[in-house]
């Protein structure tokens, strides 16, 4: 059973306060310091593409999803992409390449 | 102390500062002791964690080591213990969000163990009530969570979990009968080193009725081969196997280091098929998984995933067999300097 979705941030400033004056504590959380990044809400292109990381069973489920999304008239690539495995980050090279990818990339999933 | 102490306490555990249990209030004025210690000034950036754009700073991670209870004379430890887990081989963020639940695992070994009285006999591998390992295994841990966790934006999927996910550091005893547990990793004996690794949690192994050293390793290596292993699919990881003084008094009569690691890898085998039977194998196999139906599978993909630590008190016979979690794929081994 799913948990309600309702991340709570650590905070990023606590003070501790006396009767006269206040200190800040410091932070021992390190947040992210993106560079800009452009984001597109909708895909430009209405279609699918799957990646499958090779965590157990990921790769039947996707073909699964192929299979429904095809039937829902939904255009979904033929070749189902694969990374090296679930427990290393994306290689730079396939995640510049889905980078470019107009449609809806669908990864990450298992049972 | 004062009420406003407990009350700094109780914001830092309301406002996400914490692994759970109450903590020491970062207070500017214990925050740089432990940085002095350490050898950085504030704003050092000490690790980058490139896939999710951040930057970690020495104050930060000084601020975990005083919320940790860590003293600043751990500082050698601590700033040791930093470079491994944010050096990219140990992929920090990986290691928190996974579902399989994984900890930080330090094993401290060489002369640093004595020097800071480190508990290396009794409760070795978890629970010594010193506070040396748990401060110091408690800071990695509160590392894997603050530096891995993306700010506050990524959540843990663990599973199950373990309680090494508060705590999990092992010291080894100062003297070795095969030798400091970092040679394993190519560094010299007399020195002093902090090696870490994501794992599960620890299998107690008991044997009291063996009479040759084979016998003990024929109980580690069943141990690690148990159906529910998560070695088998990937075989990825590796193991840990913490042995205690009664087992090693027979083990070392018959056994090198070496030759105990190839005795296991050569004889803790099941039989394929089983696996398969049992659903532990994917079918189709993944390519990299290497399956031999028929054959006997090893959870070791090599030899070198096999290592011992030598810990633990005399008058029991047991060690305990640590998985590596499924994505470890490096200890990270790095010497102390500066003690």
């Amino acid at each position: 059973m799913s948990k309600t979705m309702t991340v709570k941030l650590p905070a990023k400033q606590l003070m501790s306060c006396g009767e006269v004056s206040c200190e800040v504590l410091v932070n021992p959380i390190p947040r992210p310091e993106p560079d800009p990044i452009k984001i597109t809400l909708k895909p430009k292109a209405p279609r699918v593409t799957l990646l499958d990381h090779k965590k157990p069973n990921s790769l039947a489920i996707l073909q699964f999803t192929q299979q429904i999304l095809r039937e829902r008239g939904i255009e979904v690539g033929d070749m189902i992409l694969q990374k090296d495995d679930a427990s290393t980050p994306m290689p730079a090279a396939l995640l510049a390449s889905l980078s470019k990818e107009p449609g809806l990339v669908l990864c990450g999933v298992s049972d | 102390m004062s009420h406003g102490v407990l009350d700094d306490i109780e914001k830092c555990m309301d406002s996400g500062w914490t692994d759970g249990l109450p903590v020491i209030p970062p207070y500017g004025s214990l925050v740089d002791p432990m940085l002095e210690a350490m050898g950085w000034r504030g704003q050092d950036v000490v690790g980058v964690i490139a896939e999710q754009s951040i930057k970690v700073r020495a104050e930060q991670v000084a601020a975990a080591a005083v919320m940790a209870g860590c003293k600043p004379e751990y500082a050698p430890v601590l700033r040791a213990l930093t470079q491994a887990i944010l050096d990219p081989l140990f992929n920090v963020s990986g290691v928190e969000v996974t579902t399989g639940g994984a900890s930080v695992l330090v094993i401290v070994s060489g002369p640093v163990v004595a020097a800071l009285g480190f508990e290396h006999e009794a409760n070795a591998v978890g629970g010594a009530n010193s506070r040396v390992n748990a401060t110091v295994g408690r800071f990695a841990q509160m590392l894997r969570l603050f530096c891995g966790r993306g700010g506050g934006v990524l959540e843990s999927h663990g599973t199950i979990g373990h309680p090494g996910r508060l705590s999990f550091c092992i010291a080894e005893h100062p003297e070795t009968v095969w030798g400091p547990f970092h040679t394993q990793f190519g560094l010299p004996a007399q020195a002093s080193a902090v090696s870490i690794m994501a794992s599960e949690g620890p299998n107690s192994c008991n044997n009291h009725y063996a009479k040759i050293g084979a016998e003990i390793l024929d109980t580690v290596g069943d141990c690690m081969m148990h159906l529910g292993q998560t070695a088998w699919y990937y075989r990825s990881s590796g193991f840990v196997v913490a042995i205690a003084p009664d087992h090693m008094d027979l083990v070392r009569r018959d056994f090198s280091r070496d030759a105990a690691r190839q005795y296991i890898y050569e004889n803790a085998r099941r039989q394929t098929d089983e696996l398969v039977k049992a659903g532990r194998i994917a079918i189709p196999p993944l390519e990299y998984a290497e399956v031999e139906f028929g054959a006997m599978r090893t959870p070791l993909k090599f030899i070198e995933q096999l290592t011992f630590v030598e810990c633990g008190a005399s008058g029991g016979r047991f060690s305990a067999v640590i998985p590596r979690w499924a994505g470890s794929r490096n200890v990270v081994c790095k010497q102390i300097e500066g003690l």
